[in-house]
């Protein structure tokens, strides 16, 4: 590796201890913001390629301002006018942050604790040197996943493989503005999860109806392997049911807005009756249906014989109450009497589920997901424990990936959106019995910090609201100040990632999907065009 | 045309010519021909010259300051002792700038060789000025920051001087020389007074 030419010489230390400033004039014009960069050094008696990455850059030689005042005379002339006829004169200070030397036993970097000395030689990181390094897993090895490539080399050059191994014990989280690529990053994730060498359980909670086209992948060559297809299903709004039974009464009272304290005390002794005579009557307190809750609460609502008398102390509030209940529960397509979440149906080894929601009340979308994280946390806690048998609607005998889209949505910053509970106890809890979760939202500041503080691993694509970028950096611990500042500069498709799937925060080139992307911008214009085109 | 000789030098680069006068030469210089900013050249060889720019004007005058009584009157000195007339002088300040030969070699910047005491100090013709400034098909001015690095209070002045000149000479780098003259013309006039620099 030394056999390179060097692109710069250090200069000393920088401002903290790991970092270090060198000079350069940068001739190609290589060390750009983020570019790696190694340097060789005497670690513990061992010579040691030492990788670091550039942070900031800074120009040594500027012409002066009055150079500049003609915007149609080119500086360089000024110069060489008055006598300076160099072909060269940049010159630059850089500053690069120490990643460490690549530790094949640890599997990560080490960093050596100590800047390199003035006037060491830098190179220019090789692409093979990086493709061994920056991330843990390698091309089509089982636990990969390709993402893309390194933003700063060439395309494909270095290959951006993710380790969905350390993904699976610590969720992710994609987050950036509209339009910059997060459902079809997130897309090529599921794809690369559907790849024969992955071949996982996944569910896509899709409140837009953008991911249908990943039923392409049933078809496409790239993940086909022996008898291996993936399966993909695609449940429309009302396809997957809640049995009413299974809601929480906090689920019900959520569900029914406004509630008086009144009308919420009889809907939470409705709900406790008509569960106690679920358990007499058949044996489970989850057997009962929306006619029985409303039965009870009718009686309820004509009480005792003194208060019928009185013309009935709760009549009113029952009789509101109902009409609520039956507008919410009657109507909705998501409830059922009997059918409820077919956890075998929606999660297979090989399939990709897209609960699809558009048409669906935010507050039932809401309802839903914190149903389905539950019962879904509750059969692999039950399976992973040997407390269900195999044929028990609850056995779930591997672990699961489910992709949540508009997770602001879910768990939202304020408010008391039933689901941001549930997600919480789910990233707390789920790791340990294979419940991974990835959360994809357009809005960091309204998503609930907590939810996303505990994703272990970040895609971080463009955002520029500066709520946004506050709530990153504050949340997302993994990546650089000096990376973050790239956030508003990032363009579509280009993505930071960081994390447990990656052994250094890293700027990456998404992939092309090979599925089509669902969730194109539509051309409005063309559209108002056509009308007047049409006979 | 010759406008005086080398009579001493304060630096390798700043020479004192003294004008020639009535009577020293056929034709003395006119004002004119020594004025603020004009290019001379001053004699290496028979071959080579320095280039220089005239950048200051002192005047002698003995007579000056001499307090005590005269043995005649002006007027008679000019019959009993016309030498002592000729003592009063002028004496122009040149920077070297450059060199030049006749081989059609021209260098901008700090000269190698210094010249000698008497040598010869003539105005620069409009093609030879021209010449010293052409760096085909560019325009060059190596010297200015040389001039600005003397510290002289009339060295921006010097090369507003210059530049206008230059101008003159290659219309065809109006636009590049403006950028120049701008920037001097701030500096020069405004900077003084407090205008940002």
């Amino acid at each position: 590796m030394n056999e390179r030419r060097p692109v710069a010489l250090t200069k000393g230390p920088g401002e903290t201890p790991h970092e270090f400033t060198m000079i350069s004039p940068d001739r190609d014009q290589a060390l750009k913001i983020g570019e790696f960069i190694t340097y060789t050094a005497h670690v513990n008696g061992y010579e040691q390629v030492i990788l670091a990455s550039v942070t900031q850059r800074r120009a040594l030689r500027l012409y002066p301002d009055d150079f500049l005042i003609d915007p149609g005379i080119d500086p360089d002339q000024m110069a060489a006018l008055l006598g300076y006829d160099q072909p060269e004169h940049d010159l630059f200070e850089l500053t690069a942050t120490v990643i460490g030397y690549y530790d094949p036993d640890l599997g990560d970097f080490v960093n050596p604790r100590l800047p390199p000395r003035t006037g060491y030689p830098i190179y220019l990181a090789a692409d093979e040197e990086l493709a061994g390094v920056l991330t843990k897993k390698q091309l089509g090895e089982v636990g990969s996943a390709h993402i893309g490539s390194l933003l700063l080399r060439e395309p494909n050059r270095v290959p951006i493989v993710l380790d969905l191994r350390a993904i699976a014990s610590t969720h992710l989280a994609i987050i950036a503005n509209t339009g910059a690529g997060k459902s079809y990053l997130a897309a090529v994730l599921v794809e690369e999860m559907m790849k024969p060498y992955n071949r996982a359980a996944v569910l896509v909670v899709d409140p837009h109806g953008e991911y249908d086209t990943l039923a392409e992948m049933v078809e496409h060559g790239a993940f086909a392997a022996g008898t291996y297809h993936p399966e993909v299903k695609v449940f429309r709004p009302g396809e997957v049911k809640i049995r009413a039974s299974a809601l929480t009464p906090d689920d019900l009272c959520y569900l029914l807005p406004e509630l008086s304290e009144r009308m919420e005390y009889l809907l939470r002794r409705a709900y406790r009756d008509v569960r106690q005579q679920s358990w007499d009557e058949r044996g489970n307190a989850e057997r009962w249906t929306r006619a029985d809750l409303q039965s009870h609460l009718q009686r309820l609502g004509k009480g005792s014989k003194e208060e019928r008398e009185e013309g009935g102390r709760y009549a009113s509030t029952a009789e509101a109450l109902l009409w609520r209940l039956r507008s919410v529960l009657e109507r909705s397509v998501i409830f059922d009497d009997a059918k409820h979440l077919d956890l075998d149906e929606l999660f297979r080894p090989g399939r990709c589920s897209v609960l699809q929601l558009n048409d669906v009340d935010e507050r039932e979308q809401q309802v839903m997901v914190a149903t389905l994280l539950r019962r879904l946390l509750h059969a692999r806690t039950q399976t992973v424990k040997e407390r269900v048998k195999k044929g028990n609607d609850l056995y779930l005998p591997y672990p699961v990936f489910v992709l949540i889209e508009e997770a602001h949505r879910f768990a939202p910053v304020a408010g008391n959106a039933v689901s941001t509970g549930v997600l919480k106890q789910v990233q707390a809890e789920g790791r340990k019995f294979g419940v991974v979760t990835g959360l994809v939202s357009q809005r960091p500041g309204k998503l609930d910090p907590d939810v996303l503080s505990q994703c272990g691993t970040q895609f971080i694509l463009r955002i520029v609201n500066p709520l946004d970028q506050n709530r990153v950096a504050e949340s997302v611990e993994t990546v650089g100040r000096e990376l973050l500042k790239e956030l508003p500069a990032l363009t579509k498709g280009q993505v930071i990632i960081a994390g447990e799937a990656v052994n250094t925060p890293i700027l990456c080139r998404v992939r092309a999907r090979h599925t089509r992307h669902g969730a194109e911008t539509p051309d409005a214009p063309a559209e108002w065009m056509q009308y007047f085109a049409q006979p | 045309m010759l406008i005086g000789k080398i009579v001493k030098s304060n630096s390798h680069t700043d020479y004192v010519c003294q004008v020639y006068g009535s009577g020293e030469v056929a034709q003395p210089p006119a004002r004119e021909d020594y004025g603020f900013g004009t290019f001379v050249r001053i004699e290496l060889d028979k071959y080579r010259w320095l280039v220089g720019i005239i950048y200051d004007t002192q005047l002698v005058n003995p007579d000056f300051g001499r307090l005590g009584p005269r043995l005649s009157p002006q007027s008679e000195l000019a019959v009993f002792s016309p030498d002592y007339l000729n003592e009063k002088a002028t004496l122009v300040g040149i920077a070297a700038i450059g060199a030049m030969s006749t081989a059609g070699q021209v260098f901008q910047g700090v000269p190698d060789l210094a010249t000698s005491a008497d040598a010869l100090v003539e105005w620069m013709t409009e093609d030879q000025v021209r010449a010293f400034h052409q760096r085909n098909p560019a325009l060059q001015l190596a010297y200015a920051p040389l001039l600005l690095a003397q510290g002289s209070p009339l060295a921006l002045h010097l090369l507003r001087k210059v530049v206008g000149r230059l101008v003159a000479f290659f219309p065809e780098h109006t636009a590049m020389l403006s950028v120049l003259r701008a920037n001097l013309e701030w500096k020069a006039q405004v900077g003084p007074l407090g205008g940002a620099l």
